[in-house]
């Protein structure tokens, strides 16, 4: 732990904070965004801040930003009281933002970006000296190791390269402080670790940086300091390695917590799906069984064909070899959807991965997404809507998901992303569902709405439904799964009993560290139960 | 505490004038273009004889807006409209003059835009052109067919008195074209309203991907749009022949731009500014009134296609303004 943590927590050398927010406090009509909040940042600290959607997080980044005006407190930068009134007076203090949508102008390369805003220097003949900017942006991308094509708009990067574009500018802003919010929501795995690392040598440099985000891991991995929010106010800062996952959950929902993930319920020994040598334009050879009440976990890196897998399963992506069967009342046949709309029929359903894009209608009303794959069942005669019936029925499934809605009727782009997911599961669960495909289904959701969705799934494996569950969140997969099989480049590298695996061993397996081959005993076992 | 409130009372006042203005904007324009045409012109822009005028002049243009809504719910363009309605036109009067009966004459006519209609909807929905792109190749075609089938002539003599029937004749007080208008707008009002056809493609528009993971079949149901768009710009041409009792190779043609228009300013009603009938058929009347008021007035022809211009323009700013907040 670095030496200015110690200072802070009591330590006996007297370290100055690069920022301080003294009593700081934010009122919006009808509600105090920010409610006397005091929070201290020091110099080579990585600062965990947490809470739930609407807890006031973004507010106080804000303020900070000078991008809204605080109604009361101080901002003290290195001991200084200063005064934000608008994002250049931040920056002029040396702390750059770097948010989840970035800030990059999407068509400017990297250099462009990078120093977008500064005083550019002058060549002899009065244009603007490109050739030492990029030498410039050359040594700092550098010092981040990234290694980033100069003359590439930003648009063609991944997006784990912009947001080191991004971080490139803070630094040659001579940014001291970073605040990230949701930095990794869109990067890859290997994508996020280059990022910590950065954040490790940047800390080195004795940059402070503060750190937003819903994932609770990364959290644990990167921070030093803790601190939690709770409707505006800091329910408490602590150090990192003195606490737990539990706690800070607790802390966030402001409700006990016996246990992140339910209890798992045993599975039973009716197959429900059976998928043979499955192959698609990049997945080859997916073999597995699904049995009623089973929740099984597809882990992998991005990219490893885990969503493809799902598709296909669902008719939405081209399957180009192999089998599904599905059983009903012991009856075997083998099904190949060809549209999402003949999976439903057979009793699948689908969460998909991206919420706003691939999920909702969002200019429609909630009970109007929540009634749209099933509607015909909803309606007199199967083609007269029946509003008064949508919304009954919107209602009693909301109450079953605990979905927290102002009206039924408002506009589904309204509501929190928990609440959106929710409306998701609700209308897979309108119908008949016999095994719900869940991809990615906690992405970007609070951690009050993430523990709701868990139990969900605990419920609906209790009514012997099958689930197939993806997620980049290893800790979920492992916590939910009763059994899970790893992909890596489109291929089946293992088939696990969740209750013995652990992370270390899966990300072996996602990796390539470690394989395991497909006539592996746990795997024969499976095909014999099916 | 009390300064709290008479702030946020302020702010949510401020707001519902907005949400307000919003919701009405464009009707009060409407009205407000009335009484400017009233008190300008008293004792002839309101007499019953210039109302009636009004009213078969939208007729036409209200049916296509009506169909042209509902390609716009799921979030397409038919640039098509007005050559298809010429083309159909062409096609009644064609039928007509060599002896065919009067509905076959009329129902091939609608047929012809169904056919049209599925094509456009067969490029768009199935073959991924874009539709503006599809649509204005089908217009030229659809132009090129007419022009070609009439020799660029307009066709007039030989067509048989009983055809005046949906253009120019009475039931009762009302104009028959004020009747089909009428048919129209609440057949596609109850569609898209009230019927799960309606509500798909609703979602369809709003958003197309989730519609197809939701289990819609998406290409039918924007391919079912087109063709809608198709029989109602048929059916326009047919009415328009009958009004004109003669069929020109280009009748049609201002109905594309100004059916467009008319949603356009029916969706600045709505907040979530989606397309909806009874927004276009306001949107209709707004043009339609100012037309007519325009004309009456002497109004420079050129000026009066500026002035369109302008209103449009102004019409979806302040809705934009209005939604900002």
């Amino acid at each position: 732990m670095s030496q200015p943590v110690h200072a802070a927590m009591g330590g006996s050398i007297a370290v100055q904070p690069l920022v301080s927010m003294r009593h700081v406090s934010k009122r919006y009509p009808g509600v105090l965004a920010v409610d006397d909040v005091s929070l201290d940042l020091f110099a080579g600290e990585v600062h965990g801040l947490v809470g739930e959607n609407g807890a006031g997080k973004s507010t106080l980044i804000k303020l900070l930003a000078g991008a809204v005006p605080r109604d009361g407190g101080e901002i003290l930068v290195r001991g200084q009281a200063v005064e934000l009134h608008h994002v250049r007076d931040a920056a002029r203090l040396g702390l750059a933002f770097i948010h989840q949508e970035l800030n990059l102008i999407p068509y400017f390369n990297a250099v462009e970006n990078i120093f977008l805003g500064h005083t550019y220097p002058r060549a002899p003949w009065g244009g603007i000296d490109w050739r030492s900017l990029r030498i410039r942006a050359q040594a700092t991308l550098e010092l981040l190791g990234a290694a980033i094509p100069l003359d590439t708009p930003v648009n063609r990067l991944s997006p784990g390269q912009q947001t080191l574009v991004s971080i490139a500018r803070a630094l040659a802003a001579n940014a001291d402080l970073l605040v990230m919010d949701e930095p990794t929501a869109s990067l890859t795995n290997q994508e996020i670790d280059h990022l910590f690392a950065v954040i490790r040598t940047l800390q080195e440099r004795g940059v402070g940086v503060l750190y937003v985000s819903h994932r609770l891991a990364e959290i644990f991995a990167i921070t030093q300091r803790i601190t939690v929010m709770r409707n505006g106010r800091i329910v408490t800062t602590q150090l990192t390695d003195q606490v737990t996952e539990r706690d800070l959950v607790q802390w966030m929902t402001g409700r006990a917590v016996d246990a992140i993930y339910p209890a798992r319920r045993p599975a039973t020994a009716t197959p429900l799906l059976t998928v043979n040598h499955l192959s698609g334009t990049y997945c080859r050879d997916i073999s597995f069984t699904l049995h009623a009440g089973e929740v099984l976990g597809v882990a992998g890196l991005n990219g490893s064909g885990r969503s493809e897998l799902l598709r296909m399963l669902f008719g939405a992506a081209p399957v180009t070899g192999g089998e599904i069967v599905l059983h009903s009342a012991g009856i075997a046949r083998p099904i190949r959807p060809r549209s999402p709309s003949q999976a439903y029929r057979y009793g699948l359903a689908l969460v998909p991965e991206e919420r706003r894009t691939q999920g909702l209608v969002l200019t429609r009303p909630v009970y109007e997404n929540t009634t749209l794959t099933f509607l015909r069942n909803f309606a007199r005669g199967g083609w007269l809507v029946d509003r008064r019936r949508e919304i009954e029925v919107t209602a009693t499934l909301g109450k079953q998901l605990g979905l927290r809605s102002r009206s039924l009727q408002q506009p589904i782009g309204q509501l929190s992303g928990g609440n959106q997911q929710k409306v998701v599961f609700a209308r897979a669960l309108a119908g008949k569902v016999k095994v719900l495909l869940l991809d990615e289904p906690t992405r970007g959701v609070d951690v009050g709405a993430k523990l709701d969705i868990y139990r969900i799934i605990g419920d609906l494996t209790a009514q012997g439904i099958g689930v197939i569950l993806v997620s980049s969140e290893l800790s979920e997969v492992l916590g939910l799964a009763h059994r899970l099989i790893v992909l890596r480049e489109g291929r089946q590298v293992a088939t696990l009993d969740a209750t013995g695996a652990n992370e270390e061993t899966v990300l072996g397996y996602c990796f390539g560290l470690t394989d395991q081959t497909l006539t592996d005993q746990t795997l024969g076992q499976n095909q014999n139960s099916g | 505490m009390r300064a709290d409130k008479s702030i946020s009372t302020t702010v949510e006042l401020h707001q519902s004038a907005n949400r307000w203005l919003r919701a009405y904007g464009t009707f009060i324009g409407f009205v407000a273009m009335i009484v400017v045409f009233s008190l300008l012109r008293p004792g002839v822009f309101l007499s019953p004889n210039n109302l009636r005028n009004i009213t078969e002049q939208v007729a036409i243009l209200a049916i296509v807006a009506t169909t042209m809504t509902v390609v716009m719910v799921v979030g397409d363009f038919d640039l098509s409209v007005g050559a298809l309605a010429s083309l159909s036109g062409v096609v009644v009067a064609d039928l007509l003059i060599q002896g065919v009966g009067l509905w076959p004459s009329v129902v091939v006519a609608l047929l012809v835009g169904a056919v049209a209609g599925l094509f456009n909807g067969l490029l768009v929905a199935y073959f991924g052109l874009s539709a503006f792109v599809a649509t204005l190749a089908t217009m030229t075609a659809f132009r090129g067919l007419a022009l070609f089938y009439t020799d660029g002539s307009t066709l007039f003599s030989g067509i048989p008195e009983s055809f005046k029937l949906f253009g120019q004749g009475f039931t009762g007080p009302i104009p028959n074209s004020v009747l089909i208008m009428l048919a129209v707008l609440v057949v596609t009002w109850f569609m898209l309203e009230q019927t799960t056809l309606g509500r798909r493609l609703y979602a369809v528009g709003g958003n197309a991907q989730a519609a197809y993971l939701a289990g819609l079949n998406v290409r039918a149901l924007r391919l079912t749009a087109f063709v809608i768009s198709g029989v109602g710009a048929a059916l326009a041409g047919i009415v328009l022949t009958s009004r004109l009792f003669s069929a020109h190779p280009t009748a049609g043609e201002p109905f594309m731009l100004n059916s467009i228009a008319a949603v356009f300013l029916g969706m600045t009603m709505f907040r979530e500014g989606e397309p909806h009938v009874l927004g276009t058929f306001v949107g209709v009347l707004l043009l339609g009134v100012m037309s007519n008021g325009l004309n009456i007035l002497q109004v420079n022809s050129y000026i009066q296609l500026m002035l369109t211009g302008v209103i449009i323009l102004l019409a979806v700013l302040l809705s934009g303004l209005a939604r900002r907040d």
